[in-house]
């Protein structure tokens, strides 16, 4: 079995760490955009550089020791263009700075100015305050994160700006004493729900130990959240491709929590189902979900420890194959048996079947099937802490190779015998921490099923009737009896 | 002789038999797919799941069994039931239901079959239907022939008195113990008949089963000897009774002491008396008829007769002396509740609460068992025509078994076994006579028509067990004689041996279709009845409730679910939760929380301290609570949704069982109004105003009506609009109907005060901040 780590397949870089403030690159602007959500907090920062010499092209980002721990998805790309460029991890540096670098496409001359932009995913950065509220109380949450931007390289200008889901800003922490600035160092919006910080000029390299201890601040921001900070703790996705049935078998088993201030008291029915007839829900409390699956599914159910919950539509979509416009999805809006408070957690099954063909091809150059699976149901908002997607492929196949979209924190691979199997079924594990909404991707999976693998289930069933027969006609048959 | 119509001529002895033996194999299958069928109404209505209340148990342990073993099963110490006592399970319970799920779900997944264990348990009762339908056709086989056997299995598979406790999810006890009690009575009656110990074994094995399942095992420990008793009686001793009885009583009762739970009880309670006193009767019985062989002399025939009857008379004395001395238990309250109704009502009202143990009302016996109750005495009254010694026992059955059915409404259950057989023998004498086309005749040449020989071999095994045999040898004749193509002096031979019981012979076609279609409207009837009972009266799992949607589709309510599912995920895992005993078995099944009672109902202290909890004030009740660590409190009201099973309802019997413990603190009377009248309304007695469960009951649910008055829509009556208050406890969960209140227990008060008066002082605090602002503004203004 061969684990293809395409995205590792990188220009050989050599790089000096010891001193990664090489000057070769200067930024003439950064401006960092955060997004405050629930349990997620977009970050999007526009690195405008100039080359200092010639054939500059790799550049340095730095990341917080903070920010490296809650930051589960980072892309960057050029400014305008769709390719993200690969990043590299070099590990924590001996500024407690983490560095990635990134290769440009085209080195840069001297003088010559780029536009980079770091979109980055941080899951559980953003936490409720006060950690209770009663059951009628709105959801505040905080965030805490630096004033600076961090670079190894020289900033002139840098802004960093806060904008909520339009949700008014309820604080934040007036920095002071800040050098590199004259004017005004906070400007809330109008709204309310914005505000930035900057900008801020002639800042020296930052990522080093020097600049944190004398120049770097803490930041607050406290912020009202009108949705439920959902998270999971863990979704096992169990994915079964079966040939005999031409069915794709896709079962989540989702443990999930409302992350959200935790309920003061007790909850109080009454009070909630005033609520919902004046149409006035708390925006902490979880009562709907809405989840998109794959077109034309069916066979579809949502059960828990317990049983079958009952409380659930679904509008499903036909698939291309049988008709339908690509691109859609079915849509499941599925309640949880009660409604799910600050704290509170709820753990269900989710599985669906789908006809093989919509998720599977024929790759006639080497011989073998290809199948493409989502890599999880996305739940907007929600970070998934601990994930694991386990392929059931047919019985005795072979030559198994598997493309996940991104490197799993851990893969294996095993044996599986289920439901009429003689010698087992190949499984393979992919685990994967913190996934996000942004961890959008398809695992394909393909492998060779000879045509003895096919014929072997009909042959153990066949057999296994005839011995039944056998045996009954023996006894039928065959008289044992001394007395005539 | 002259036919009512025609039949095929040309067909081979042996190709009809053949043929009817093929047929019967296929109606046997197609009876036992109509019986697994008609019992998934409730999987298709509802979904696959368990049913019920001790259903839920069994699964709970068959869980253990499937996933720890069997010998961590046996030793099954249960810390979370009947709190802080614990229950040892393994030591408690009849294991034969969770060892059957157990080897089913392991000997699947050995052939690779990963069915999960929720499955196995909720169709086995199905599965095990269709093996009570080949029971029943063994046994009504010994009694009269295959065609009535085929009837009875049909009968038993779809009759509703059965269906009601094997619908599938009703995972309990009887959903194996009707095919055990079937399969040990043909065992038996086979043995009898034979007088084989090899039959007696298996019987004895099966009683072994049986005992190992259900503790109705009883039923059996008793039918038999009394059987054996009559009899002997009867002046029908004979070796094979001896031989049936000695092997199944010695195996049998040998091997049911092996069950923990049952261990010594039969040697040393009064309900397995009977079979030891039949056993030891035989015993001398037969000896008298060896002597009595060996000795001729008349006065030693009388000495030997006075002897045999001293030393049975001895043995009852002793028997009755060792039992007034304590070595022999005397019949329990269970056991007396069965021939005094009202004898649980005063003695143990536990058991008198559970509504299946109430005397069965009569409509109740048609619905279960429709057109059956007609036929049934008819069959009994056939077997009094032949009266051979499996007759007896069936007409014994009958009676014991009508008794019983009508003192409980549970033993239904027992008696309609039964009642298929002797229907199905009465309907198919019926149909015998009128669709035999043989027409009266003076003249006694035998039948030429090829039908007699599927009658024939039909009645070759309604002779007597020496008979068959010899039987058999005819038979053999026809087949050799046919192969040489010489069918008339088959048919001679065949005729000669039917002549010896001359069936009585009907006139005419047209009376022949008249009775026949009755019969077949009423068998068409049935079935149309048995579906409808079992769709609509049995099939509800009762932990889910279903109404319907003003389009006509199907409502969910799921109440009972939603708050056990919000106990398992959000409460501490050791919390302890108090209920009344009913919800014991689903709160450790689908919370998986500890629990104070539950319905393994064995310590009659502890319920009764549980009812004195939820009948006394708050201040009497808290240190109760505070006692037995108990953190929620789970009580099921019905008042808001009109769903009359629920605490209010039942709150009488734990007043009378917290009676029966503390009469001196909790007295029945005060519940009710000076007018002697039950109500929760404004006019409710203080009593019961103050105490718990109304509290709990209540508590802000009039607020639910924003002003207007609250109506209680199971009790039709208006409550006050200032609902009750709670000071020790406080809501933590109510479900979407209010169906399931779940209270949590406050702890002490941090300061030491108790919690009423620190309640007071939050709420005056509270009133307090709550009054309007001094207008401090007037006053500038004014100065």
């Amino acid at each position: 079995m061969v684990l293809h780590r395409y995205w590792l397949h990188l220009s050989t870089i050599v790089l000096g760490l010891a001193s990664p403030s090489w000057a070769s690159f200067e930024n003439t602007r950064v401006t960092r955009s955060v997004d405050l959500g629930g349990s997620l907090v977009y970050t999007t920062t526009t690195y405008n550089v100039k080359a200092l010499e010639d054939g500059s092209n790799v550049y340095l980002f730095a990341l917080t020791e903070k920010e490296q721990e809650t930051t589960s998805w980072m892309e960057a790309k050029v400014k305008g263009h769709t390719a993200p460029l690969s990043l590299e991890n070099h590990g924590l540096s001996h500024d407690a700075t983490y560095y990635y670098s990134v290769a440009l496409p085209k080195a840069l001359d001297k003088d010559q100015t780029a536009s980079l932009v770091l979109e980055t995913v941080q899951a559980h950065a953003a936490y409720p305050f006060p950690p209770e509220a009663a059951q009628d109380d709105r959801q505040a949450l905080k965030y805490d994160t630096d004033l600076f931007v961090l670079s190894p390289y020289k900033s002139l200008t840098q802004t960093i700006r806060f904008n909520t889901v339009g949700f008014p800003i309820l604080g934040y922490t007036q920095p002071k004493e800040v050098a590199f600035t004259t004017g005004t160092i906070a400007a809330k919006s109008n709204s309310g729900g914005a505000i930035v910080f900057g900008p801020f000029s002639d800042l020296p390299p930052s990522s080093n130990t020097d600049f944190i201890e004398k120049h770097q601040q803490k930041i607050s921001i406290f912020y009202e959240f009108g949705f439920p900070m959902l998270a999971i703790r863990s979704l096992r996705r169990a994915v079964e491709i079966s040939h005999w049935g031409a069915n794709l078998n896709i079962q989540d088993e989702i443990d999930l929590y409302n992350a959200g201030p935790k309920l003061k008291g007790q909850f109080s029915r009454l009070e909630h189902q005033t609520q919902v007839y004046q149409h006035r829900q708390a925006p902490h409390v979880l009562t709907e979900l809405a989840l998109q699956l794959p077109a034309g599914i069916h066979s579809a159910y949502y059960y828990d420890t317990i049983g079958n919950v009952s409380t659930s539509h679904l509008r499903i979509a036909p698939s291309a194959s049988q008709g339908g416009l690509p691109g859609r999805s079915s849509l499941l809006e599925l309640r949880p048996r009660y409604p799910l408070l600050g704290g509170w957690n709820y753990s269900f099954t989710l599985g669906w079947d789908s006809h093989l063909g919509d998720h599977a091809g024929w790759d006639a150059e080497k011989g073998r099937h290809v199948v493409g699976v989502p890599i999880m149901t996305l739940f907007g908002g929600a970070v998934v802490e601990d994930a694991e997607v386990k392929f059931v492929l047919p019985e005795a196949s072979t030559d198994v190779e598997v493309f996940p979209p991104f490197s799993p924190s851990s893969f294996s691979s095993a044996m599986h015998t289920t439901y009429l199997d003689t010698t087992g079924r190949p499984l393979v594990v992919f685990k994967y921490k913190n996934l996000t909404d942004k961890h959008t991707g398809i695992i394909y999976i393909a492998y060779k099923v000879p045509l003895s693998a096919h014929l072997k289930k009909p042959t153990a069933v066949g057999i296994a009737f005839f011995s039944v027969f056998f045996v009954a006609f023996l006894w039928k048959r065959v008289d044992l009896n001394l007395e005539k | 002789m002259a036919l009512a119509y025609s039949l095929p001529s040309n067909l081979a002895p042996s190709t009809v038999q053949n043929t009817a033996s093929f047929l019967r194999i296929i109606a046997l299958a197609f009876i036992s797919g109509a019986a697994i069928a008609s019992r998934l109404f409730a999987v298709i209505n509802f979904e696959s799941v368990i049913h019920e209340f001790d259903p839920w148990f069994n699964y709970r342990a068959t869980k253990v069994l499937a996933s720890q073993g069997f010998y961590e099963f046996w030793n099954w110490f249960d810390p979370t039931a009947w709190y802080p006592l614990g229950r040892v399970v393994g030591g408690t319970i009849y294991p034969g239901l969770m060892a059957t799920s157990g080897v089913i779900y392991n000997i699947l997944h050995a052939l690779n079959l990963p069915v999960d264990i929720r499955n196995v348990c909720v169709l086995l009762a199905p599965g095990f239907s269709a093996l009570t339908a080949w029971a029943t056709y063994m046994f009504t086989k010994e009694l009269k022939d295959e065609s009535a056997g085929l009837l009875a299995a049909a009968f038993i598979g779809i009759v509703p008195g059965y269906i009601s406790r094997s619908v599938a999810g009703s995972y309990d006890n009887e959903a194996i113990a009707i095919f055990l009690l079937m399969f040990t009575f043909y065992s038996w009656i086979k043995a009898l008949k034979t007088g084989s110990a090899f039959f007696g074994t298996i019987a004895a094995l099966f009683y072994f089963y049986m005992v190992a399942a259900w503790g109705g095992y009883a039923f059996i420990t008793n039918m038999i000897p009394l059987h054996a008793l009559v009899l002997i009686l009867m002046g029908r001793f004979s070796s094979r009774l001896y031989v049936a009885y000695s092997s199944w009583y010695a195996i049998g009762t040998l091997a049911s002491m092996q069950v923990p739970f049952v261990g010594f009880q039969p040697v040393r309670t009064s309900e397995h008396m009977a079979a030891l006193g039949v056993f030891g009767l035989l015993q001398i019985v037969s000896f008298a008829y060896l002597v009595k062989a060996h000795v001729s002399s008349k006065q030693f025939q009388t000495l030997l007769f006075v002897s045999v009857v001293t030393i049975g008379i001895l043995g009852t004395l002793g028997i009755v002396g060792l039992t007034y001395k304590g070595y022999i238990a005397p019949w329990t309250g269970r056991f007396y509740s069965l021939w005094d109704t009202g004898y649980a009502k005063k003695y143990i009202p536990i058991i008198a609460s559970v509504s299946e143990h109430q005397p069965t009302a009569w409509p109740s016996f048609f619905m279960d068992l429709q057109f059956l109750v007609f036929l049934f005495p008819v069959g009994v009254v056939l077997c009094f025509r032949e009266l051979r010694d499996e007759h007896v026992f069936v007409i014994i059955y009958a009676l014991v078994g009508t008794y019983f059915a009508g003192v409980m409404v549970r033993l239904m259950l027992t008696l309609t076994p039964c009642v298929c057989v002797a229907a199905a023998v009465a309907l198919s004498t019926l149909l015998d006579t009128y669709i035999d086309p043989r027409m009266p005749d003076t003249t006694d040449t035998p039948a030429p028509d090829t039908d007699r020989v599927s009658v024939a071999g039909a009645t070759t095994s309604e002779g007597t067990p020496k008979k068959t045999k010899k039987d058999k040898t005819p038979a053999a004749e026809v087949t050799q004689k046919a192969s040489i193509n010489d069918f008339a002096t088959g048919f001679e031979v065949l005729g000669s041996i039917l002549e010896k019981d001359k069936p009585p012979r009907v006139a005419g076609l047209d009376s022949r279709i008249v009775v026949v279609g009755v019969a077949l409207y009423l068998l068409v009837f049935f079935v149309q009845h048995c579906t409808w009972v079992t769709s609509y009266a049995y099939s509800s799992p009762s932990v889910v409730l279903a109404s319907r949607n003003q389009d006509g589709s199907q409502h969910i309510i799921d109440d009972f679910r939603e708050a056990y599912y919000w106990l398992r995920q959000n409460t501490r895992e050791d919390a302890v939760v108090m209920s009344w005993w009913d919800y014991g078995y689903q709160i450790s099944g689908m919370a998986d929380r500890p629990t104070l009672v539950d319905n393994n109902t064995w310590n009659n202290t502890h319920i009764a301290t549980v009812g004195k909890a939820m009948s006394s004030t708050e201040e009497v009740a808290y240190p109760i609570l505070r006692k037995h660590d108990v953190e929620y409190v789970l009580i099921i009201f019905g008042g808001l949704m009109g769903y009359s099973g629920d605490d209010i309802n039942k709150f009488l019997w734990m007043v009378r069982i917290a009676q029966g413990v503390w009469p001196d603190e909790i007295q029945e009377p005060n519940y009710f109004t000076p007018a002697g009248e039950y109500r929760v309304d404004a006019q409710a007695s203080q009593t019961m105003k103050d105490c718990l469960m109304y509290k709990m009951s209540y508590y802000r649910f009039s607020n639910l009506f924003g002003g207007s008055t609250p109506v209680d829509r199971v009790r039709n009556q208006h409550l006050p609009t200032t609902g009750p208050t709670l000071d020790y406890l406080e809501e933590a969960f109510t479900s979407e109907n209010w169906l399931v209140r779940i209270y949590q227990v406050k702890k002490e008060d941090s300061l030491g005060r108790d919690l009423k008066s620190a309640n007071a002082f939050v709420e005056g605090k509270k009133r307090k901040r709550a009054k309007p602002p001094v207008r401090r503004k007037a006053i500038v203004a004014s100065s």
